[in-house]
Formats: C-alpha cells, structure tokens, sequence
C-alpha cells in the first residue's frame, strides 16, 4: 500500500492535500479503499456544503456496506469530484488521484497523522 | 466468546489469500483478492467454486423414511426417483419457515437432506423430537462429508476433465453417484446461483482438499460467500433470514410468500398430513386468489423481486413506497449491487460488463411484476420497479441478465 509523504491522514482513513493555508483536496486512504474492497457508490456532498471536522460529509459503499465518510477538516465544500457518481471504481483504483471534495475556508482540523504516524496507525510498516 | 469452527477447507482459503469472516459460527471467506464483482463475473462467464461444507449433512434412513420426510417437508419426498433432488421447507404448523432445504436420493436405501449452516442446531432439534414417532433412523455426515459447489458455463467441462469423462446430469437436480481416487463422490445438478449449468459435490472431508486444487488446477475459480450472495440475489433465490423467517412488519413471513414454495409445497394426496399442511392449504389459495382480493390477505406480503432505476444501492430494511401516494408497500429483503456481462452479437460475454443495484422486497399482495416503486434509501426517495425476473436461469450455457 502507499502513503504518499506530502499528504496528511485522519485516524479515520481520509487523506489531506493542502492546496493553500486554506483550501484542501480530501479523498480517501490506500487502506481505507482496500479495507472496503470495490466501491460501487459514492454520495457526495454539494458545493457551499459546511462540513464539520470528524462529522460525516458523505457514504461509500461496497458491494457488502455503507460506511460513512468523515471529514478532516471544517470549512465550506468548494468543488466535488462529480466523476466518482459515474466510477466510484476510481477510488480503487486511484485513491490519491480522486480526491472526494475541495473544501475552503478552512477554519479547523481533525487530528490529522503524518504518512509514518499513520502507517504505524494500521499497523503497516 | 465461542470458537469459530472450520470447514476442512480453511487453509486453501487462508492459502489464498482471502477475506474472512464469521457466518453462521463458522470462520468462512467472504471474499478473495479479485473481489465480489469479479468472482460473480467469472462464475457467470466461466466458472466459479464454493466451499459449502458449513451446511449441515443429514442422511435418513430406516423402514419409515418416506413416510417421516413426508411428515417433515413440505415436498414430496415418496415419489422423488432415485437420481433426483428436490427443493422443500421445513414448516411449523403455522405455515412458517423453519428452514429451507434440498432432499436428494442418491441411493436406493436412504436420503441425503441438506440444510442450512445457520440453522444447523435449530433443525437438529426439530428432526430429532419428529424422528421420535417414526421408525427412522438420522445421521449427522456434516463432519465427515465436505461439499463444493461448481457452478457457471464452464462446469460441466472442468469436471468431466476431472473425472475422465461424461457423467450425465442431463436435466437440473438429476443426481448420480461417481468414483474418484477410489472414493465415492456425489454430484447433483443443483446449485445457488442461477447458472443453467452447474453442480454440487459431496466428497469426503479427507478428499475434500485435493478436490479442491483440483478444480482450481483446471481453472475454477474460488468464489466467497460475498458473491454467493450477489449471485443467488440476481437469480431471486431466497436466502433464510431475509426473505424467510422473521418479519419486520411483525411475526414470521409465511412459507408461500417466497415464490420458490411453488416448487418446495406440495398439497398431493399422497403425502397425507404434514406439519403445517392447513396453513399452507390457505397459504395456497390466497396464491390462487385475485390481487387485492380478501381471499389473497392470507399471505398479505409476497417477495418479490426489485430493480432501482434511480441512483443509489438497495440495502435490506429500506421502505419502499408507492410513488404516487407515499403509502408503504413493505420493504427490501435483500439488496446489493451486482455486476452483469455485455454479450456481443455472436452471445459472448464481455470484455464489457455493467452493475446494477438489484434485490428482493416483501411487498403488499396487491404489488404485481412490472410496478413502479419508491424505495427510501437512508431518507434519500428513488426510483425502482418490481421485475418477475432479472436472470434468465435456463438458457444454457449463459445466465443472461434481464436489462430494461
């Protein structure tokens, strides 16, 4: 599995790319995807959505489940990745490349990792 | 906690590389590394094997078997030939399900019932206190029996390779005794998954390995019980627990509401009394009744089989409505997501394959094939439609998917 270094991750696997002081991409982890196997659905949020750090923004599902998708960080919802609604397969198959929302104005964070501290998290070495 | 138990397969799961989880009490593989999608794709273009040896084994013997599986199931079991199997209910005298099981006749001089991994204990006792009155004799051969099940287009090939040669089994739940290594091994042409070909086979526990890579070795493929439940959910199977056994309206869902008790009661003659033979009486003529008529409230709710149309994926509890008046109609038995082949022009499937969100709801009586539904999917209203089918099961050598 990778862990890209620049990225930072919530204990509950989302990862964080930080565009400027304020604005981030927000997806889903390496582990997180493989824990649910083939994702076939993905709700998304709407643009100028609040989302609250460590609150649900969103749902994948498998095949098998639902699991909600919680926010790393507090701010508005800029942009979505309309492109998962139509393959949510991307978040298999390129979890670092389909980021799930933008979110600006950005006021708060989660307890976000780095890729070592989180790797150590899921037990990956 | 109590030990999980093991089928005598667990280290070829483990071997490769599989998810597990606990079903039933037993440590069996949800999935393996291609995923759900794929070993539900490969077991409908070529073809796919299930380790389903956590079900329970009965054989029944003795000089009243007839007469007691007559007594117990609401199949016939007296006129079932030698070589045949038969789908059939274990039923309470209320008409509900105990369980659902499969009776077969391989032998002259006994019957081999198959029951469900979950209800093992549960039908034990209830064979057991009926057994009483009978002059019969049931053995347990869950332990010393395995079972694989070898299902999809490619099937009957692999194992004709594998026993070195043709072994009959013309038509679906013809049954046979063979040889293997030197050891019986029972296959019957039944299966799980709606492929018009494919097979299950009884071995014994200690061949059940070697079987196994066997099948592998001629290029089977290891199928979870993830795609199991995708498989036998397109093809509208009932799953016990789902569309059978509690309600969450209230009470039990009666026998007749499944549309495979068609196949599974029997109200001939011949078979006399029967546990819940009244019940299912009324069961049958509320089938036999007009929609919406009173006759018809004897079995209020029948499962039916559904498609979303709108965006989203059908998960068991929904509601599903009526689209125009928002009245509940009942909700989803089974839902998921299932992958189907695109055949080209010559019946090929693939390279291309769709998915679709697919299940079964239990419905009010008055819900026929073809209406239009709403299904409240986490307080999010959408589309779907109630289908009489969405597998063509008996086409051979494909099971083709029913597209709008």
């Amino acid at each position: 599995m990778i862990f890209p270094e620049e990225l930072r991750y919530s204990r509950d696997d989302e990862w964080v790319k930080m565009l400027d002081e304020t604005t981030a991409l927000v997806g889903i982890t390496d582990y997180a995807q493989h824990q649910l196997s083939d994702v076939v659905y993905v709700t998304l949020p709407e643009a100028g959505d609040e989302v609250t750090a460590d609150e649900a923004f969103g749902d994948v599902e498998s095949v098998k489940a639902v699991s909600d998708v919680l926010s790393p960080v507090t701010g508005t919802v800029a942009e979505v990745n309309e492109a998962l609604l139509d393959a949510p397969e991307l978040l298999n198959e390129d979890p670092y490349g389909a980021w799930i929302m933008k979110v600006e104005n950005i006021t708060g964070f989660a307890e976000l990792l780095d890729a070592e501290a989180y790797k150590s998290l899921i037990g990956e070495e | 906690m109590e030990q999980l138990r093991q089928t005598v397969l667990n280290k070829a799961h483990r071997e490769a590389g599989a998810t597990m989880v606990d079903f039933g009490g037993f440590d069996m593989p949800v999935q393996y590394p291609g995923g759900i999608l794929a070993e539900h794709l490969l077991c409908r273009s070529r073809c796919g094997i299930f380790d389903v040896s956590h079900m329970g084994r009965w054989e029944i013997g003795g000089p009243q078997q007839k007469e007691f599986l007559n007594h117990v199931l609401t199949c016939r079991a007296d006129d079932l030939p030698l070589g045949r199997a038969r789908y059939g209910i274990l039923c309470d005298s209320e008409g509900f399900v105990i369980d659902d099981v499969y009776l077969y006749r391989f032998r002259e001089d006994r019957y081999f019932l198959v029951v469900n991994a979950g209800n093992r204990e549960k039908d034990r006792a209830h064979l057991t206190r009926e057994a009483a009155a009978f002059d019969v004799t049931l053995t347990d051969r869950s332990e010393e029996l395995a079972s694989i099940a070898v299902q999809g287009p490619k099937s009957r090939e692999i194992l004709e390779e594998l026993l070195g040669g043709p072994f009959g089994l013309a038509k679906k739940n013809d049954c046979c005794l063979t040889q293997l290594n030197g050891k019986t091994l029972g296959i019957a042409r039944t299966g799980y998954t709606g492929e018009p070909i494919g097979f299950e086979l009884f071995c014994e526990s200690g061949e059940a390995e070697s079987l196994w890579n066997g099948l592998v070795a001629l290029g089977a493929g290891p199928v979870g019980l993830g795609a199991r439940d995708t498989l036998r959910t397109e093809a509208g199977y009932p799953l016990y627990g789902h569309e059978m056994g509690d309600c969450r309206l209230g009470g039990q869902i009666p026998a007749c509401a499944v549309p495979a008790a068609r196949f599974g009661v029997s109200l001939a003659p011949e078979k006399g009394g029967f546990i819940g033979r009244e019940a299912l009486t009324r069961q049958k003529e509320a089938l036999a009744a007009p929609a919406g008529s009173p006759e018809a409230q004897a079995v209020p709710y029948r499962v039916r089989e559904i498609v979303l149309t709108g965006r989203g994926v059908l998960r068991p509890g929904c509601p599903v409505l009526c689209p125009e008046t928002g009245e509940v109609l009942g909700y989803v038995t089974s839902g998921t997501v299932a992958p189907y082949w695109i055949f080209d022009e010559s019946g090929i499937p693939g390279p291309e394959s769709g998915r679709r969100s697919l299940g079964m709801a239990l419905l009010k009586e008055s819900v026929l094939p073809g209406s239009r539904l709403t299904v409240d999917i986490r307080g999010r209203l959408t589309e779907a439609r109630a289908a009489a089918s969405l597998l063509i099961t008996n086409c051979e050598p494909y099971a083709l998917p029913v597209l709008p």
